[in-house]
């Protein structure tokens, strides 16, 4: 028989390398003669969404039309080093150097007063000795902590995530569906709303192959499951209802108030589920992934 | 002029290219004269080569040469934080996987044909493949001088004044397994010399400064001889932050002087890079009838693999969210990342924050069942706030929104808190 | 072979795999390879009106058939499908994308009113890593809107 259970869980996760590591971003804003803007930064597409984050904070800062703005962010001997596309911290360090450029080179523009084109405005600012071309940077204030007792201040800004999610389980086969799952995050101001639900939304869906079907499968270490036809990630077929709102608690020191979102995006989905399995049959599974083998086996042993 | 831009849902500009399927991934770029390369993994997990049959696979038709570890020219390892992952294995296999010849042959079919062909004769040692087995007494070493590679402990407050004060304890076992990014594009690198003869490397990478830094290490050369060209990335989830096919690669490019591609088929991707640390977790947290959090204890052993890759920052990150985004006045959290004969862990979405959740949380849950408690006030009541203390002592100063979260999916259910 | 209208002769290896023919041998890149035994989907291809997976197919054995990529979906402009996906915001890391439009333009060139449920059910076999699949959902309806408006 189907059983219905809803599960919640609660989390938060500190963005950067953190641990006083340096966690630095760079960027440079340059007007050329052409009249163009280009935004010189090592941010990886890795299809988060990063470029589209630094075109809208380069487009807001500089308050020039994006068409006008061309990114170049592929090519080492050509742009600044902006770290890894990791720790969910392209947003906020990444995106804080963008700010500083553009702020930079908003302001040089600023001294040369013309309604004209930016043609004329890079004429003018090289008569006038001013640079065209600025350099950003920011660093991520964390402090390293003691290996015995672990204090300092290890993370900064932290990301957190709310999700309720709405789960049948068949109490026959062990199936679990996952059928709703609603989400409230604080990531502090969402940059691009269409892209940051697509973090939630995939991360989550990430969360639902956590929770109930991945797992690389060894024999004395040697990996027994190297493709999708036995390691089971999750289809189009596996996907419940996704409600998502932002909650934009903005962080003082983020880009607009910017913080990371993600890997956070995908940690609150899978514990909800296990709480909401309980919910459903009244059995707790202590280890992932709630395969219908272990939902089986712990009905059996519940009903000993 | 009025631009708003920030909080704008603006198209993203790769999209155009990306569903016409004109996006460039690095298998998409060809090159005249183009060679293949590829490397001849170990089936053993841990061992000595004693001999391979290197000179044969050097006479075969198509290849054109065969590169061992003695041939490169610079550091021999790589590695995110400590250099420990060979390029080219020494003598020393510590996994399934790890790399011992890279062959460079004229097409694709030569090149499996020739990779086919090596056999490479072993001395197997018998390793270890679980975390109890590697802590115990007489376990080989895979580390420095033992298999912990990270040990680190988050204690605050008087933890037994705190379980002492405890109404309700609830104390379980839980264990993650490792998961794989299983992200699409499978690593690829295309290696050659651009007109102003510097070393170009096509890769997608998480961090193409990194790989800059590996390759000029690996070959020697200085950082500016060297060119990363990030390519669109199909995925990468922290599957693409260790160094994969971009050192091969280059090291063919920089003995042959040709360019060189180096394509994973998916086996050959979900067996190279690292994975996800599965996790061991005890945790005893104790609670008070008013449903305050008083006490967390809490043991973490993240099986980390044969190398380091970031295991020590992984399992930080385990014990220091290890307590949820709570305060919990007293807390006693140890945290171990432990070598073994595995493959090797180390980023993956999340970064030891996703493990520890599902202890955390599930732990909550049984104390909120046991207080009586509706799961989400329980939570709602613990929650950090601003000027809230951390378990490591951090002082939250700003945009600490957990609150807001909980209340709003309280709203969104039509839920008193 | 026809591929998106463009004939092709051609001397080959009967054992060459039609993802090599299509990547190699046509040069159209647009075409992915992900897992190399069929469960990935994002080597899919429309083949005489039905989505295939290009690593499962041998070149040799479609011979004369017509073949489309996702080279051949936009002519010209962009397909109301590739719209869709723009507008919504359907992709991220975009791998799986060529694959993913081809398999939902053989659903919707067969079946303009498909259901929700239809829809997952066509693109199953199209894995995708990074979305979560529910935003290519909403842009696969909207496409059916676009088209019906036509």
């Amino acid at each position: 028989m189907k059983r219905k259970g809803i599960g919640y869980a609660s989390i938060f996760y500190g963005t950067g390398y953190g641990n006083g590591f340096p966690d630095e971003s760079r960027a440079t804003a340059e007007l050329t003669k052409e009249g163009q803007i280009i935004i010189s930064v090592g941010v990886s597409e890795v299809g988060q969404g990063g470029l589209s984050v630094m075109e809208q904070i380069a487009v807001e800062t500089l308050k020039i039309k994006k068409d006008l703005i061309k990114l170049q962010y592929n090519n080492t001997s050509k742009m600044r080093d902006s770290g890894t596309a990791a720790a969910s911290r392209q947003t906020y360090n990444t995106g804080n150097a963008v700010l500083d450029a553009c702020r930079k080179l908003k302001d040089n523009m600023n001294k040369v007063k013309t309604n004209k084109n930016l043609e004329n405005l890079y004429v003018q600012m090289k008569d006038c000795n001013i640079d065209t071309k600025t350099e950003g940077y920011f660093k991520a204030t964390t402090s390293e902590v003691d290996l015995e007792t672990g204090q300092g201040a290890p993370y900064w800004p932290y990301t957190f995530g709310v999700q309720k999610a709405t789960v049948e389980v068949d109490d026959e086969t062990g199936k679990v569906d996952i059928i709703e799952v609603t989400s409230a995050f604080d990531a502090g101001k969402i940059v691009n709303p269409i892209t940051a639900q697509g973090q939630i939304i995939g991360g989550s869906t990430m969360g639902i192959g956590y929770a109930i079907m991945e797992e690389v499968n060894l024999n004395q270490g040697d990996i027994q499951n190297k493709n999708f036809s036995d390691y089971i990630i999750p289809t189009s077929k596996d996907i419940p209802k996704y409600h998502t709102y932002f909650i934009e608690d903005v962080e003082e020191t983020g880009p607009y108030g910017a913080k990371g979102l993600g890997e956070p995006a995908m940690l609150p989905m899978a514990p909800a589920i296990i709480n909401a399995i309980y919910d459903a049959i009244g059995v707790r599974i202590y280890e992932y992934p709630a395969t219908c083998d272990r939902i089986l086996l712990a009905i059996k042993n519940k009903n000993k | 002029m009025h631009v708003k831009a920030v909080g704008e849902g603006f198209i993203r500009p790769d999209i155009y290219e990306k569903v016409q399927g004109k996006a460039k991934y690095p298998d998409d770029i060809e090159m005249e004269g183009m060679l293949y390369a590829g490397v001849k993994r170990s089936t053993i997990p841990y061992g000595r080569v004693l001999k391979t049959n290197i000179d044969e696979i050097r006479q075969m038709e198509g290849v054109i040469c065969v590169i061992d570890y003695t041939m490169i020219p610079g550091a021999k390892c790589h590695g995110v934080i400590l250099k420990d992952i060979p390029i080219l294995v020494q003598d020393i296999v510590k996994r399934v996987g790890d790399c011992i010849l890279l062959i460079v042959a004229k097409d694709k079919v030569s090149l499996k044909k020739a990779l086919d062909q090596v056999e490479v004769e072993y001395d197997v040692y018998q390793g270890v493949f679980t975390i109890e087995d590697a802590l115990k007494e007489g376990a080989p070493i895979l580390g420095d001088k033992s298999n912990i590679l990270y040990d680190i402990k988050v204690k605050t407050g008087d933890i037994e004044a705190g379980f002492k004060e405890a109404d309700y304890i609830a104390e379980n076992c839980y264990h993650t397994q490792m998961t794989d990014h299983a992200f699409l594009q499978t690593e690829t690198a295309v290696a050659h010399y651009d007109d102003e003869g510097v070393l170009t490397v096509h890769v997608a990478t998480q961090y193409p400064h990194y790989d800059r830094e590996e390759v000029a290490r690996c070959l020697n050369i200085q950082e500016d001889e060297v060119k990363i060209i990030n390519e669109t990335i199909g995925g990468a989830f922290g599957g693409r932050e260790d160094i994969n096919p971009q050192c091969h690669a280059a090291l063919a490019t920089f003995i042959t002087k040709k360019p060189v591609k180096v394509v994973y088929s998916r086996e050959e991707s979900t067996i190279s890079r690292s994975k996800r640390h599965p996790m061991e977790m005890f945790y005893k947290t104790g609670v008070k009838k008013d449903g305050k959090l008083c006490a967390l204890k809490v043991r973490i052993y993240g099986d980390t693999g044969a190398y380091a890759s970031w295991g020590m920052n992984v399992l930080r990150k385990a014990a220091i969210h290890a307590t949820g985004p709570y305060v919990i006045p007293n807390v006693d959290i140890e945290a171990k990342a432990v070598y073994t004969n595995n493959p090797y862990c180390g980023a993956m979405r999340g970064f030891g924050a996703a493990q520890v959740p599902l202890a955390y949380e599930s732990q909550m849950d049984i104390l909120a069942e046991k207080l009586t408690m509706h799961p989400l006030k329980f939570r709602y009541m613990n929650a950090f706030d601003v000027g809230s203390q951390t378990a490591t002592g951090q002082k939250l100063k700003s945009s600490i929104g957990i609150k807001k979260c909980i209340e709003k999916i309280a709203d969104v259910n039509q839920m008193e808190l | 072979m026809i591929i998106n209208g463009k004939s092709y002769t051609k001397k080959i290896d009967p054992l060459l795999r039609l993802i090599d023919f299509i990547r190699d041998e046509a040069k159209l890149k647009g075409t992915k390879e992900g897992c190399g035994e069929g469960e990935c989907g994002a080597c899919t291809v429309i083949i005489d009106g039905r989505a295939v997976n290009s690593c499962l197919v041998l070149a040799a054995s479609v011979n004369g058939k017509e073949i489309t990529t996702i080279e051949g979906v936009s002519q010209g402009k962009l397909h109301p499908i590739q719209e869709a996906f723009i507008e919504v915001g359907a992709v991220q890391c975009g791998y799986c994308t060529p694959g993913m439009i081809l398999s939902t333009k053989a659903l919707l060139d067969k079946n303009i009113d498909a259901t929700e449920e239809e829809i997952k059910e066509s693109i199953s076999g199209n894995l995708c890593r990074c979305t979560g699949y529910q935003i290519m959902i909403e842009g696969i309806k909207k496409a059916q809107d676009k088209l019906k408006k036509r």
